[in-house]
């Protein structure tokens, strides 16, 4: 829908809501990426400020929530309108999601700093960061563009995170195997290596909302998934 | 690759009331309805929107023929009811208006008190021989639009005496008096506040059950409300027909979508 409406402050109204939204996305970028580097440069002061930043995430998503409630309330909007206040909400529900994630990051960081480093692992955290990074980033200008083949294409990248992750994870086994005295640092690795996981099927659902946003249907359930580790065995062989 | 098509809603043929088929309406030369096909439900309420001037009146009252009265207006293509063509020449269009009555915008309550202007319709088409007949059909349709309690004991007072709901509620009672099968309102609750109209909405659902109900609205809200169909209409097309949550969620022709998110189009 590119023509406005015929009252304007209808069109402020949503587009001052995406706009939070989009700024949002940004904070919620800067929080994975300083997360990461946090735990990559052992930098205490940079996982606390990750673990602060949080709040304003949370409040952001306090304020989107209130403003698609008057919206909705005010304006009764419908067709595409109503689609993209809806979708506005749920994806803030996904991005303060995120956030939660990056601080959890940051918080086991506090911890990992005391530990000695699991070799290769950290590396592998970071390129699956990179990937959800771009994903995260698409997902947003899938959104902003009402691009529903950009945000299809979001979708089938979270298969790559899914494989990295089960990687990592019979890698982390493999670690704790080998010297019981890795598995507080394997632990906590693996529980970050499962957030930016998670994060990946976030960006996934953001632009799910983005091909609802532009068709008015959901996008099958049907693409390809690729955390299997729930059927792994600690040898390694599948149950 | 989203496929955003769906086939047009299709209907049961014994669920069909009235079925339009390359409907035009000429005023003169102009022409205010274009080669129309529509199938309305029945037992359903069908909400009929669009901007002024769109053909969404002109359209209802081809329904019971109330465009006969207009020496101008002509009419082409085929309206069936129940299989019938209501154009036909043994088609009686006073009878056709017992059986598919008429809600207006503003009240018209006859000069006359509450009982004898629910009474007229039964009295003109012989449906009540006797007083006590009478009575009962002026109760059953009092009770039908859900006036009955606010005046059972004031039949007898000018019908004009109601407030404007009332008087609405009246007029629809007066409607459902002969036993109709359909009922045509014209933007029944514009002059309505809002909680008149919400009795005219809750009734309008009610008589769902007994009558084909369609509507010509100027809002959004109260097609979304009350009805299960909605057919969208522009410069005298029939843009758009469907289940109203389709309508209202995810509009298939981006004329609708700009009408019904106020937009300019």
């Amino acid at each position: 829908m590119n023509s406005q409406h015929i009252v304007s402050s209808f069109d402020q109204d949503l587009e001052g809501l995406q706009a939070r939204l989009m700024k949002m996305g940004g904070q919620v970028e800067t929080a994975l990426g300083n997360a990461i580097k946090a735990l990559e440069t052992r930098d205490l002061e940079l996982s606390q400020q990750v673990r602060q930043g949080d709040k304003a995430i949370d409040a952001m998503d306090e304020e989107i929530r209130a403003e698609t409630a008057r919206v909705l309330a005010l304006r009764s909007p419908a067709a595409g309108d109503l689609r993209t206040v809806l979708s506005v909400m749920t994806i803030s529900t996904h991005l303060e999601r995120c956030g939660d994630y990056a601080k959890n990051i940051a918080k086991r960081t506090t911890v990992l700093v005391e530990a000695s480093p699991i070799n290769g692992t950290v590396p592998a955290l970071r390129r699956m960061v990179r990937m959800v990074e771009a994903m995260l980033a698409d997902a947003l200008d899938a959104y902003i563009q009402r691009d529903a083949e950009k945000a299809d294409d979001v979708r089938t990248r979270d298969l790559e995170v899914d494989q990295m992750y089960n990687t990592l994870f019979r890698s982390l086994l493999t670690h704790m195997m080998e010297d019981p005295r890795n598995i507080t640092a394997c632990m906590h690795l693996h529980f970050i290596a499962k957030n930016i996981e998670r994060m990946g099927d976030h960006a996934t659902s953001i632009a799910e909302q983005t091909i609802y946003l532009v068709t008015g249907e959901m996008p099958d359930e049907d693409r390809p998934k690729g955390d299997t580790t729930a059927y792994n065995a600690p040898d390694g062989e599948a149950i | 690759m989203y496929d955003v098509t769906r086939p047009e809603a299709e209907l049961d043929p014994s669920e069909i009331k009235f079925a339009a088929r390359k409907v035009q309406v000429f005023y003169g030369a102009d022409q205010a309805i274009k080669d129309v096909d529509i199938d309305i439900q029945d037992k359903t309420v069908t909400s009929f929107i669009g901007p002024s001037g769109c053909g969404k009146s002109t359209f209802l009252r081809c329904l019971n023929r109330m465009n006969d009265t207009i020496d101008i207006c002509r009419i082409e293509g085929e309206i069936k009811l129940d299989g019938q063509d209501i154009y036909a020449r043994s088609v009686d269009p006073v009878q056709l208006r017992a059986k598919v009555g008429m809600v207006f915008q503003k009240p018209n309550p006859f000069p006359k008190s509450i009982y004898d202007n629910v009474a007229y319709g039964p009295k003109i088409h012989g449906m009540a021989r006797k007083k006590a007949d009478l009575d009962e059909v002026v109760e059953t349709a009092l009770r039908d639009a859900g006036l009955w309690g606010e005046v059972k004991d004031r039949l007898d007072t000018p019908g004009t005496g109601l407030s404007g709901g009332q008087q609405q509620r009246l007029c629809i009672a007066r409607a459902v008096a002969t036993r109709p099968e359909v009922l045509l309102m014209d933007e029944p609750c514009s002059a309505l506040d809002p909680i008149a109209t919400a009795q005219i909405e809750e009734l309008i659902d009610k008589l769902r059950a007994q009558y084909s109900v369609v509507i010509v609205t100027h809002s959004m809200q109260q097609a979304g409300r009350i009805s299960q169909k909605t057919a969208f209409f522009h410069l005298g097309n029939l843009v758009e027909y469907g289940d109203t949550d389709t309508i209202f969620t995810n509009p298939q022709d981006p004329r609708t979508e700009s009408y019904i998110t106020g937009r300019i189009g």
